[in-house]
C-alpha cells in the first residue's frame, strides 16, 4: 500500500515536472494536430491524461523531454488516425513540396506570414512528418527528433531540408504578393 | 527577409504563439480516470447493436413465419451466435495493443504503423463480425418473406430489396476503400523504415 502511494507520488511529481517544462509546447503541439478549438481542448486534456498515466512506467531510459514528446505525439497521432474521414486528404512532405498553394491569394501578405498559415501547413501533413516539423519548430536538433520519431539522422535531415524548402517557398510567395 | 529566408522566423512565430494554459490538474486527471470507466462501458454497449439487430429479426421472423420455423431457426441461431462471438472480437480490436503507460517506449514510426495496422484490422473485424451476422439475419428474413408470399412478393418488395442491396454494396465499397488507404499508409511507413536501415 505504501509503495503504491510512493509510486503515485513519483508519478505525480514527474507529471508536474513535465508540465512545468513543456506545458506550453504541449499546447502548441495540440494546436498543430487539431484546428477545431473544442476538439483541441479535448485533445490537450487527453494528452495530459495519457502523459500522467505513462509516468507509471517511466524508467529514465530516455530523457523526460523525449518521453513527454513521444507520448504527446502518439496521443495526437491516434487522434488523427481515428478521424479517418480527413485521413485521405493528408499529404507527405514530398507531396507538399510539389503541391500548389491552394490558400494562396485568400490571405493578405501579413496573414500569409502568420501563425495561421504555418498551422494550416502543418495540419495538412501526415502524422510522422508532422512530428518532424513540430519538433524542428520547437528548436530540437536532428538527434533529438530522431529519438522521438524513430527516423534515422539522415532521414530527419532530409525531411528538415524539405521543410525548410517548403517554408522558404511559402514565405517568399507571401512576400512577393505583399 | 523573403529573399534571405531565415529559419528563425517560422520558429519564432511558432514558439511565440498565444496558447491557452491547460486546465488539467492532478485532481481533474483523477476525475477523468473515473469517467473513463463509464466511457468504456458505453463503448461496450455500442457493440451490442449487431446482436440486437439480429435478435430483432429472429423474434420478428419467427413470429411472422411460424410455419418456416424449422428453416429459419438454424439460420437465425447461426447469425446470433456469430454476432455474439463478434462482441468478443470487436471489443478485443478496440483495445490498444499496448497499454497507454507503455507509449513512451515506442518511437513515432513504430507507434504510427501499429495504430494504422490496428485501425485496418479493426475495420476488417467490423465487416466480418459486425456486418456479417446482420447481413445473414436480413438475408434469412428476406428468404422467409419470399417463401411465405411466393413469387408475387418480389415486384412489391423490389424498392426495399434494391435499397438493401445498394446499402450493402455501398458499405463494402466504403470499407474496402478505407482499408486500401490504411494499407497504403502502412506500406509508406515500411518504406521509411527500410530507408532508415540503409
Amino acid at each position: 500500500m505504501e509503495s503504491t502511494s510512493t509510486g503515485q507520488a513519483a508519478q505525480d511529481d514527474l507529471y508536474r515536472d513535465a508540465v512545468d517544462k513543456f506545458g506550453s509546447s504541449l499546447e502548441r503541439l495540440a494546436s498543430a494536430y487539431e484546428a477545431d478549438a473544442e476538439k483541441r481542448r479535448d485533445l490537450s486534456q487527453d494528452i495530459h491524461f495519457q502523459l500522467w498515466r505513462s509516468f507509471q512506467r517511466y524508467d529514465a531510459r530516455c530523457s523526460l523531454r523525449t518521453w513527454t514528446y513521444r507520448v504527446a505525439h502518439h496521443v495526437a497521432a491516434s487522434h488523427v488516425i481515428r478521424e479517418r474521414r480527413i485521413f485521405s486528404t493528408l499529404v507527405s512532405m514530398e507531396e507538399l513540396e510539389t503541391l500548389p498553394d491552394k490558400d494562396h491569394g485568400r490571405f493578405s501578405a501579413e496573414q500569409r506570414m502568420n501563425l495561421g498559415r504555418l498551422s494550416m501547413l502543418i495540419q495538412r501533413l501526415k502524422p510522422l512528418d508532422r512530428q518532424v516539423i513540430i519538433c524542428w519548430l520547437e528548436d530540437m536538433d536532428a538527434a533529438a527528433i530522431g529519438e522521438i520519431t524513430g527516423l534515422s539522422p539522415g532521414n530527419v535531415a532530409m525531411r528538415i531540408h524539405r521543410i525548410k524548402n517548403v517554408l522558404k517557398r511559402r514565405f517568399r510567395e507571401g512576400g512577393s504578393h505583399a | 527577409m523573403h529573399d534571405d529566408f531565415s529559419e528563425k522566423e517560422p520558429k519564432n512565430i511558432w514558439q511565440n504563439q498565444p496558447t491557452e494554459p491547460s486546465a488539467m490538474t492532478l485532481e481533474t486527471i483523477r476525475e477523468k480516470v473515473r469517467k473513463l470507466h463509464t466511457q468504456t462501458r458505453r463503448q461496450l454497449l455500442g457493440t451490442l447493436v449487431g446482436p440486437l439487430v439480429v435478435a430483432f429479426f429472429l423474434v420478428f421472423g419467427l413470429k411472422q413465419f411460424p410455419s418456416l420455423r424449422h428453416l429459419l431457426q438454424p439460420l437465425f441461431a447461426l447469425a446470433l451466435v456469430w454476432s455474439l462471438a463478434g462482441l468478443y472480437f470487436l471489443s478485443r480490436g478496440r483495445r490498444s495493443p499496448r497499454a497507454p503507460e507503455d507509449m513512451g517506449f515506442s518511437t513515432g514510426l513504430e507507434f504510427c504503423r501499429r495504430e494504422i495496422e490496428r485501425q485496418r484490422d479493426y475495420l476488417r473485424r467490423v465487416v466480418l463480425w459486425g456486418f456479417g451476422p446482420v447481413i445473414l439475419a436480413i438475408g434469412t428474413f428476406v428468404l422467409a418473406l419470399a417463401l411465405a408470399a411466393g413469387r408475387g412478393i418480389f415486384p412489391k418488395a423490389m424498392p426495399f430489396m434494391t435499397l438493401v442491396v445498394v446499402w450493402i454494396v455501398a458499405y463494402f465499397v466504403i470499407r474496402m476503400r478505407q482499408q486500401r488507404g490504411l494499407q497504403r499508409e502502412i506500406e509508406e511507413l515500411n518504406k521509411i523504415e527500410t530507408e532508415n536501415n540503409w
